[in-house]
């Protein structure tokens, strides 16, 4: 039984090349938790920022009438990766999991698998 | 913001006080100089929030109030009990905290006092920073800005637009609330109704009327759960009989109503792209 901030740790320490991390609720944009960042990356910013990445891709599904949910979203950048994780649980839907990630540090497979069990930490 | 209440806030943090922030939108609860609870009329409790999609089935609600409220462990109770994961209750609770908060701190919302010793019933989560609390709640107001400049849409009933049919469809979050918006719903009766924060609340209701599908031209209310009609697109249901109607200064003329909001929405979308 995990509170939001030893999940977040949890994410920062067994996930090879994190940068930081973030839960986010995406109506309001606020992150609700955030761990690492720093003056490189300013997670709050990036969590109201994402918002719009989650609202435009959830709503071009609705218009092709894709009847499916998003698991995760990823956006690879030169030397970074950015994951999206939709959180689908009960009564987290409405948050994400946004996780910055060193391109050559990271085993993407592996992280995202991981984020996969952060989300499980953060269930009943 | 009102210029007193962030300084009171900072001298009560800095002095680490315990107590309740009282103003007529609401009460901030303070713990050792930090915010552990807030609630305002214009938000859903943490009650409602708790127990409106049936996460909390309500007799587990009752039986926790009935067995911790009078000593102010509510909290520690759902945990102890395991009703709620730890994760879990701290999402709810942050997310109320800081829906009502944004409400509390409102640059319009009276007098403050300070109340010391005042304990919030449902006990201590996770308590959060009043600077975090304070910049959150502004973060919050410049969003609702951005989205639609126009704040009065936040106290007054929504009410569909005439040709909203000929609109894209919504996403479903929001239709829910398009499907409240009939001239008598507030928005804060719209967000208990739903179980959703208030603020998420006011969020999709700017989005709908940024998109044509909600009235931006209403006019506020002359008392508590009453809508008057404004615009001839305006819905007359729900106004009491005899009120005269008032109207919002409005910065256009009336040709505003026949502004063709599909056109709007693609000179919007061509300035953004080249942002």
């Amino acid at each position: 039984m995990a509170n939001t901030e030893t999940a977040l740790k949890d994410a920062m320490t067994s996930i090879e090349g994190v940068i930081g991390v973030a839960l986010v609720d995406y109506t309001s944009g606020m992150a609700l938790g955030t761990i690492g960042g720093g003056k490189d990356l300013d997670l709050n910013v990036a969590a109201a920022g994402n918002t719009d990445v989650v609202r435009a891709k959830v709503r071009t599904m609705e218009m092709l009438g894709l009847k499916d949910e998003i698991e995760d979203i990823l956006i690879t950048l030169g030397t970074q990766y950015h994951l999206i994780r939709l959180l689908s649980g009960r009564g987290k839907s409405g948050l994400f999991l946004y996780l910055a990630l060193d391109k050559n540090r990271a085993n993407l497979a592996m992280a995202r698998h991981q984020l996969r069990s952060i989300e499980a930490d953060l269930e009943v | 913001m009102s210029p007193h209440v962030p300084s009171m806030l900072v001298r009560l943090a800095e002095r680490g006080a315990t107590g309740a922030l009282i103003r007529d939108t609401g009460a901030l609860y303070l713990a050792d100089g930090a915010v552990v609870h807030a609630e305002s009329p214009a938000a859903p409790g943490i009650d409602v929030l708790l127990t409106a999609d049936g996460r909390l089935p309500s007799e587990q609600w009752r039986e926790a109030m009935d067995a911790a409220g009078p000593h102010c462990r509510i909290a520690r109770y759902l945990l102890d009990h395991g009703r709620l994961s730890g994760a879990e209750l701290e999402i709810r609770h942050l997310s109320a905290l800081y829906d009502a908060a944004y409400f509390v701190l409102a640059p319009d919302g009276g007098p403050s006092r300070f109340r010391h010793g005042a304990v919030h019933w449902f006990g201590r989560v996770r308590p959060v920073g009043v600077a975090d609390v304070e910049r959150e709640s502004r973060r919050r107001r410049r969003y609702l800005t951005d989205l639609w400049p126009h704040a009065h849409l936040d106290a007054v009933p929504p009410v569909r637009r005439r040709h909203a049919a000929r609109l894209p469809p919504v996403p479903r979050r929001q239709q829910d609330v398009l499907d409240l918006a009939d001239g008598r719903h507030t928005p804060a009766l719209i967000a208990a109704k739903l179980g959703r924060p208030a603020f998420h609340t006011l969020v999709d209701i700017r989005r709908l009327a940024a998109s044509g599908h909600l009235e931006t031209r209403t006019s506020p209310p002359p008392g508590p759960g009453h809508a008057e009609a404004a615009g001839p697109g305006a819905v007359a249901a729900g106004a009491p009989r005899g009120a005269a109607v008032r109207r919002l200064p409005f910065p256009f003329p009336d040709t505003a109503e026949d502004v063709d909001v599909v056109v709007l929405r693609r000179l919007r979308d061509a300035l953004e792209a080249h942002l």
